[in-house]
């Protein structure tokens, strides 16, 4: 045995590698672990039963948000004001290359940490959970942002599958929260049935990856891929590896809600209360889609070496391949989850389907940011940061629509649409409010939702223009166009009932008024959709930092 | 399932069984038998692989849930076999703890404690079953053709490898790699797993308090906030294609009769 296998160095090597590499870019989590333990341990004693348990999850939360802040800060070192050549992803292994931290799980993990703390302000507001669920509901969603936190960053496949089950499992929890109503468990157990299916299907196609390329780690899987030669012989591995592609891309596409893996969404949605669909739909999106940046990039790209044009070279067909799935599954996101909107008449429901569209829209930019991989580095860095700043503006604008809903549900007792009409006679500033976020939501100037819809199309023109799977790209510009117009409808009809149809005569209520605490956070969350229209070069900087995870 | 079969079959018969014919000479007493000339491993192997299917099939096709679980204990522990033949006894033996010992166990208390009368029986129609049949039937093919156009998995293996014994698997579970890699492995990438090892115990943890949400029935001391608002949630899942209009007539509070609330 050669003298570096001793033992004893592989144990300082291993020990050094956890404590002084891994855990300190490992703080957010550990926070987010630690938060956890102490909101069960609060209810051990009648004392500190009197902690609310929601601001003590803040302040976990809170802290977790510090130390991410911190890793964007010593990561970034403010380079994102000077130019993107410059950028650097600072890219690491932690734990022996099981995650990846570079810039991309820096600013997803950032994130979703500041998503949280508006997310809990919300709840507080909103009344849902009471204290009496609030332990439970703050531990199961501090526990699937856990696992979100590990799909941002996850480098090796065994930590791809279990972070999709961490970040999953405690969601069909989540779904079955208003406890005794049969919407609500009816959705859990849906959610849980579609997901134990879909976890299997890509458990079985990560094991096929795995068999054929003989390791679970990315970077070394995409190696192995570009050593590959004759793929597509008889007798070679194309098959099984096409086979293997297509069902982690089925998984991946059921937790991206994306057509035809999207049946859960609508009715999770209309079934479990509205503070949960905020959490699925933003928080479950964004780490969905990084991760999928994550398991194009880490298959479909090297990092750089000696033989890195090489191997890129060689990886050309790897890229053909998911940019095909992904460009495919997009362009059928977007136009179902868009027409699909047309018929429904509960709020949720809509907001659901427009969850959809919107991860169709999202996929787009993944499919030409992996395309444009290949051609134009640079190119695909501004593709991935158009991901990053449209999930960015998405917090924003999804969080508020829900909270739109959830106040309103407690003040109208109704989330059907027809039971908003004529709301403008008695708080035009709801309807305001409602109006700017759905007007964003289609991605109309000048809120933020025009200047990530804008960035996200454009990349896919700067892949036609380069000529990166032209005819690919071309149909997603023209679907893209095309169902922009179409949600202009269906998102314009509820502000056509707000507006323009008479109040409902059995209306007992009125709705909240802009001067309260609710109103207070609709509108603390209605401002930045303005306000990152129109000054929204802070973000798109921080957007670019994270996509030079892309080298 | 059967993908994975269909791997194992190369592997197996043509790397392991080599070895094993050596090792275990047969006895003299059976050398008079006609049995004598017979692979004992290949024998072996069809049986659990056969034992595997067929179960697994007998519970697609059973009626009674309690059978059915039963039916998925002999399935189970028949791939456990598969593993112990294939030398990784690891995974035999976990195999057998977790899904035969746990997860199965507790399924068939599960089912017994709970299955009334009326869901004893599954009945599926037959459409459900044609459907359900050529789905598995296609799905099967594919992942068959797959799995059997990969020359390398049908090729006789060259060299035997020994299977880890518990030490190494054990350092790999606190992060430290002291296997050698398998020949024609790629370079790098052999990574310990001490992080999913330590992150999956808050993983259960979490889920353990989503699962006592669900479960519990205690009775509230106040009224939940949430079930002021019950007109907000629909019954029943408002079909998609219902016109826009037609639902605005719905009855404030018609949710209220599927209200059980918290106290029971």
């Amino acid at each position: 045995m050669n003298p570096d296998r001793n033992l004893g160095t592989l144990l300082d090597g291993t020990l050094h590698d956890t404590l002084a590499v891994s855990l300190p870019h490992f703080r957010p989590e550990l926070c987010l672990a630690a938060t956890i333990v102490l909101l069960l341990l609060c209810r051990m004693l009648p004392v500190l039963r009197l902690v609310d348990s929601g601001f003590l999850a803040l302040g976990g939360v809170l802290f977790s948000l510090f130390f991410a802040w911190n890793d964007v800060l010593t990561l970034g070192g403010g380079a994102w004001a000077s130019s993107l050549g410059d950028l650097l992803a600072g890219r690491q292994e932690l734990f022996g290359g099981l995650l990846a931290f570079d810039s991309l799980t820096a600013y997803i993990r950032l994130l979703l940490a500041g998503f949280l703390v508006l997310f809990i302000l919300f709840t507080k507001v909103s009344g849902i959970p009471d204290r009496e669920d609030g332990a439970d509901f703050y531990t199961l969603v501090l526990g699937a942002t856990l696992g979100m936190c590990l799909m941002a960053s996850a480098n090796h496949l065994l930590m791809v599958f279990m972070a999709v089950e961490m970040a999953s499992v405690p969601s069909y929890a989540l779904a079955g929260l208003l406890k005794g109503r049969k919407a609500s468990s009816e959705a859990a157990l849906k959610y849980a049935v579609y997901g134990a299916g879909a976890a299997g299907v890509m458990l079985y196609g990560l094991s096929l990856l795995a068999g054929v390329l003989g390791t679970c780690h990315m970077p070394t899987m995409a190696r192995a891929l570009a050593s590959l030669d004759s793929m597509w012989m008889p007798g070679g591995t194309g098959m099984a590896l096409a086979i293997g592609g297509l069902m982690v891309a089925a998984g991946l596409a059921f937790k991206l809600s994306a057509v035809p893996f999207h049946f859960w969404c609508p009715d999770v949605f209309a079934g479990a209360a509205a503070e949960v669909g905020a959490f699925l739909s933003v928080a479950s999106k964004a780490a969905a889609i990084a991760l999928l940046l994550r398991v194009a990039f880490g298959l479909g790209t090297t990092g750089s070496g000696p033989d890195h044009a090489v191997q890129m070279a060689a990886l050309g067909e790897t890229r053909h391949f998911i940019v095909g799935v992904v460009a495919l599954l997009a362009a059928l996101t977007c136009t179902l989850g868009n027409l699909a909107a047309y018929g429904q008449t509960n709020m949720k429901r809509l907001l659901a389907y427009s969850t959809i569209a919107h991860a169709g829209y999202l996929m787009m930019g993944v499919a030409a940011a992996v395309a444009l991989a290949g051609r134009d580095a640079g190119a695909s860095r501004s593709a991935v940061a158009a991901v990053c700043f449209y999930l960015g503006t998405y917090v924003f604008m999804n969080l508020a629509a829900f909270a739109i809903v959830a106040l309103l549900r407690n003040s109208l007792r109704s989330e059907e649409i027809a039971s908003y009409a004529g709301l403008i006679r008695t708080n035009p500033g709801i309807v305001v409010a409602t109006g700017v976020v759905l007007v964003s939501l289609i991605g109309l100037p000048p809120l933020a939702g025009f200047i990530s819809k804008f960035l996200v199309f454009s990349s896919v023109m700067e892949s036609v223009s380069l000529d990166a799977e032209r005819p690919l790209m071309l149909v997603l510009l023209v679907v893209g166009g095309i169902n922009t117009v179409i949600s202009l409808f269906y998102y314009l009809r509820v502000l056509k009932v707000m507006t323009f149809d008479p109040p409902p005569a059995d209306r007992t209520a009125d709705a909240f008024p802009l001067v309260s605490i609710p109103g207070a956070l609709v509108t603390a969350l209605v401002v930045p959709v303005v306000s990152l229209g129109i000054f929204w070069s802070g973000l798109y900087a921080f957007a670019r930092f994270a996509g030079a995870f892309a080298s | 399932m059967t993908g994975m079969l269909a791997m194992d079959i190369s592997s197996l018969t043509d790397v392991i069984v080599p070895t094993l014919a050596t090792t275990f000479r047969p006895a003299p007493i059976l050398a008079a038998l006609p049995v004598a000339g017979v692979n004992w491993h290949s024998v072996l192997f069809l049986l659990f692989a056969a034992l595997a299917c067929g179960f697994a099939v007998a519970v697609v096709a059973a009626d009674n849930v309690v059978r059915m679980a039963l039916y998925l204990v002999f399935s189970l522990g028949a791939t456990a076999g598969l593993f112990f033949l294939a030398g990784a006894e690891f995974i035999g033996a976990m195999q057998l703890m977790i899904y035969v010992g746990g997860t199965l166990v507790l399924l068939v208390f599960g089912v017994m404690l709970t299955a009334q009368a009326p869901l004893v029986a599954i009945k599926a129609s037959s459409s459900d079953r044609t459907l359900a049949a050529v789905a598995g039937a296609s799905l099967l093919a594919l992942l068959l053709t797959a799995a059997f156009s990969v020359d390398a998995w049908m090729a006789p293996g060259s060299e035997v490898v020994p299977a880890p014994s518990a030490t190494p698997l054990g350092m790999a579970l606190i992060g430290v790699r002291v296997d050698t890699p398998p020949p024609g492995s790629p370079a790098g990438g052999r990574a310990g797993y001490m992080l999913p090892f330590e992150i999956v115990s808050v993983h259960l943890l979490v889920v353990l308090v989503g699962a006592a949400y669900l479960a519990r029935a205690k009775r509230r001391k106040t009224p939940r906030a949430i079930d002021a608002v019950a007109s907000a949630m629909p019954v029943e899942p408002v079909v998609a294609s219902t016109a826009s209009g037609v639902a605005s007539g719905r009855p404030a509070g018609g949710a209220k009769s599927a209200l059980v609330g918290g106290g029971r």
